[in-house]
C-alpha cells in the first residue's frame, strides 16, 4: 500500500485545465474504449467472415444461374461491385452491431455514468461516438468490399468482371452505407437504450415496414416505401436511376441518420443517466 | 466549494431530495450522512449533472457541472458503481478517462501508484476486479484531474481494514491541501473518525448541518448499566441513586443511572451491601445522536436494508 506518495503539495489545489478542445478528447475517449474490449476484434472477424462467405454463396449462386438450361434466369456477366453490395444485405447487422453495441453497453453496465462525467455535455458525447462509429464502419465497409470483391472474382470465373474504376466506386459506395447504418444505429441506440428493442426498430426500419408497403403493389404505398433507409440505401448501392438518382438515395440515408441521432441526444439530454 | 440551493429531485410521486440548501466548504472532510435511501446519492448525481433536478440548483465552484469543459480538473468522483466495463482493463478505463480531458498519459500510472493498485492489478478486467480494488479504482480516476472537489460516494465499501484507514489518511491530505471533500456514509461510527463538519439527510431533507464536535456535545448523556442477582437490594440502591439526584430506569433485570458515575454506584452498593453482578459505564456513540437525529426518517424501518443504491 502506498501511504507515502501524496499529490504535490508544491502545486496548487488544482492543475490547469487544458486548452485541448473538449470533442478532440471525447474522440480519443471512444476510440480508447472501443478498441480496449475484446468483443470489438470478434465483431471484425466476425463481419469478415459473414462477407467472404455470402459473396462465395452469391457468386456461385450468379454462376449456376449462367450454366442453367432455363435462359430468363441468366443474369449474364456480373460487376463483382454487385455481389459486394448483394452480401451487404446480412453482413451489415454484424457492422450495425458496433455502432449499437457503443452505446447500450454502456447503459447495461453503467459505464455511461463515467463517459458522462467526463463530458457532460450530451451533445458532444453523442458526436464522438457518431465520428468514431462512423469513422471505424467506413474503414470497415473499405475492407469488407476488397474482401468480397477479392472472394467473389475468382469464383464468378468467365461470368465475372472487376473494372477497377467502377469496383472502387461500388466499395466506395459500400463504406458510405455502412457508416451511414452504423450512425443511424447509434443515434436508435441512444434513444431506445436497449439493444433488441434498438434491433428491432432497424429491422423493422430497414426491412419490415418497407416490404410490407411494396407487397400490394399499391403506387402509393411503395413511393412511401422508397423513402425507408433500407431501400434509399438499396437504391444507392445499386446505381439507380428510378424512382430517383443514386445520390438522393444517399441524402434520403443520411437523413434518417440525422434524424436518428436527434433523436437520441434528444433522449440523451432529457433522461437521468 | 458545492453549493446547493433549494435542490430537489422526485422521481414519479417520490421526493428523494426535498428542498436541500447547504454549502460544502473548501479546506475540510464534509460527512454526507443519512440512512439507506435517504437521497445521498441523489444528491452527488445531481452535483455531477447525471440527474437533473426537478427544482434548484447544485453548483461545483459556482457552475453548473453540465457546462464544465475539462471537469475531471475541477471535480473528481468515486460512486457507487465504479463505472468499470466488465471486459475493460482498469488500466484502458483510466486511460480513456484521461483522454477525455485532455490529462497526460503518465498522471494515469501515477494515480495508480496514489492508491496502491499495481500494474498487474491494472490490467485485470472489470468484471475480476474485487470491491476493494474497484474502489480504489475509482478513487484513481477521481483524481486524474487532479480536482479542487472530490465526492465519494460510501468509499470505505468493500474496504479491508487497511484500507479504510488509508481512505481516512488520504481524505485528510486532500482536505489539509485545501480541497472540498464530501463523502457519504450511512455509518456515522466511519465519520467518526473522518469528518469536521456534517450533514446529515433523513427522507431527502437536511437534518442537521454542524461541526462534528457540535454534534458530539448534543449527544445524550453517559449512564452506568447496573445488574445483580436481588431485586430487592438493587431497588434500594436505585432508591439510594435517585435520592442524590440521579435518574434511575429499570432496564430489563437491572437500572440503568444517569446523573451519576460506575465508581459512585460501586461505592454505594458496597456501603448497602448489594451484591452485584454487572457495573458498566455506558457512552452512547455518536451513532446513537445519529439513529436519534434521523429517528422517523427511516425509509424502510424495521424492513431488509434495500434501497440506497440505483
Amino acid at each position: 500500500m502506498t501511504t507515502s506518495s501524496t499529490l504535490d503539495r508544491s502545486r496548487p489545489a488544482s492543475r490547469p485545465a487544458p486548452a485541448g478542445h473538449p470533442l478532440a478528447g471525447a474522440v480519443a475517449a471512444e476510440w480508447t474504449k472501443l478498441w480496449s474490449v475484446r468483443s470489438t476484434w470478434w465483431t471484425l472477424l466476425a463481419a469478415l467472415v459473414t462477407m467472404a462467405a455470402t459473396a462465395a454463396q452469391l457468386a456461385i449462386y450468379a454462376v449456376n444461374a449462367n450454366t442453367d438450361d432455363d435462359p430468363t434466369v441468366n443474369p449474364g456477366v456480373l460487376d463483382v461491385g454487385d455481389v459486394v453490395a448483394g452480401s451487404l444485405e446480412l453482413t451489415q447487422f454484424v457492422v450495425i452491431g458496433l455502432g449499437l453495441f457503443a452505446i447500450t453497453s454502456e447503459f447495461a453496465t453503467g459505464t455511461i455514468r463515467t463517459t458522462l462525467r467526463c463530458t457532460p455535455s450530451r451533445s458532444r458525447v453523442l458526436a464522438a461516438k457518431a465520428t468514431v462509429v462512423g469513422a471505424v464502419t467506413f474503414g470497415v465497409g473499405l475492407l469488407l468490399g476488397a474482401v468480397g470483391a477479392g472472394v467473389a472474382r475468382p469464383v464468378l470465373g468467365e461470368w465475372g468482371r472487376a473494372p477497377l474504376g467502377a469496383t472502387v466506386a461500388d466499395v466506395l459506395a459500400c463504406a458510405a452505407y455502412l457508416a451511414l447504418v452504423g450512425v443511424l444505429a447509434l443515434g436508435l441506440a441512444a434513444a431506445l437504450r436497449g439493444p433488441v428493442l434498438t434491433l428491432t426498430v432497424l429491422l423493422a426500419l430497414l426491412y419490415i415496414v418497407p416490404l410490407s408497403l411494396q407487397e400490394p403493389d399499391i403506387t402509393v404505398l411503395t413511393r412511401i416505401a422508397d423513402a425507408f433507409p433500407g431501400v434509399a440505401g438499396t437504391h444507392f448501392l445499386a446505381g439507380d436511376t428510378a424512382p430517383y438518382p443514386a445520390a438522393v438515395g444517399l441524402l434520403l440515408l443520411a437523413g434518417w441518420t440525422g434524424a436518428a441521432l436527434t433523436l437520441g441526444r434528444w433522449a440523451l439530454a432529457r433522461r437521468d443517466a | 466549494m458545492i453549493t446547493l440551493r433549494g435542490l430537489t429531485k422526485r422521481f414519479g410521486g417520490v421526493t428523494a431530495v426535498d428542498d436541500l440548501t447547504v454549502e460544502i466548504r473548501p479546506g475540510q472532510v464534509t460527512g454526507f450522512l443519512g440512512p439507506n435511501g435517504a437521497g445521498k446519492s441523489t444528491t452527488m448525481r445531481m452535483v455531477l449533472g447525471l440527474d437533473r433536478p426537478t427544482a434548484g440548483s447544485a453548483l461545483v465552484n459556482g457552475r453548473d457541472y453540465r457546462t464544465l469543459r475539462h471537469p475531471l480538473y475541477e471535480v473528481g468522483a468515486l460512486l457507487d458503481a465504479t463505472g468499470v466495463h466488465p471486459a475493460r482493463s482498469g488500466a484502458a478505463h483510466l486511460r480513456a478517462m484521461a483522454r477525455s480531458n485532455g490529462v497526460p498519459a503518465r498522471r494515469v500510472a501515477e494515480v495508480l501508484d496514489l492508491v496502491g493498485l499495481d500494474t498487474r492489478a491494472a490490467g485485470k478486467p472489470g468484471r475480476a476486479l474485487s470491491l476493494g480494488m474497484g474502489q480504489r479504482l475509482g478513487i484513481a480516476g477521481a483524481l486524474l484531474g487532479d480536482p479542487r472537489v472530490l465526492l465519494l460516494d460510501e468509499p470505505v465499501n468493500g474496504l479491508d481494514p487497511d484500507g479504510v484507514r488509508w481512505i481516512r489518511g488520504f481524505t485528510r491530505r486532500l482536505a489539509d491541501e485545501g480541497r472540498t471533500v464530501l463523502i457519504s456514509s450511512h455509518l456515522m461510527s466511519e465519520m467518526q473518525q473522518t469528518a469536521d463538519r456534517v450533514v446529515v439527510l433523513g427522507r431527502g431533507r437536511l437534518v442537521a448541518d454542524a461541526p462534528l464536535a457540535e454534534l458530539i456535545a448534543a449527544r445524550p448523556a453517559a449512564s452506568v448499566r447496573v445488574r445483580g442477582p436481588e431485586p430487592a437490594a438493587l431497588a434500594a440502591l436505585g432508591d439510594r441513586l435517585a435520592a442524590e439526584g440521579a435518574t434511575v430506569t429499570a432496564d430489563g433485570d437491572g437500572l440503568a443511572v444517569a446523573g451519576s458515575t460506575a465508581g459512585r454506584v460501586g461505592d454505594l452498593a458496597y456501603e448497602l451491601g448489594v451484591r452485584l453482578h454487572e457495573l458498566t459505564p455506558v457512552a452512547p456513540s455518536l451513532e446513537e445522536a445519529f439513529l436519534e437525529l434521523t429517528a422517523g426518517s427511516v425509509e424502510f424501518a424495521a424492513g431488509p436494508t434495500g434501497g440506497g443504491t440505483r
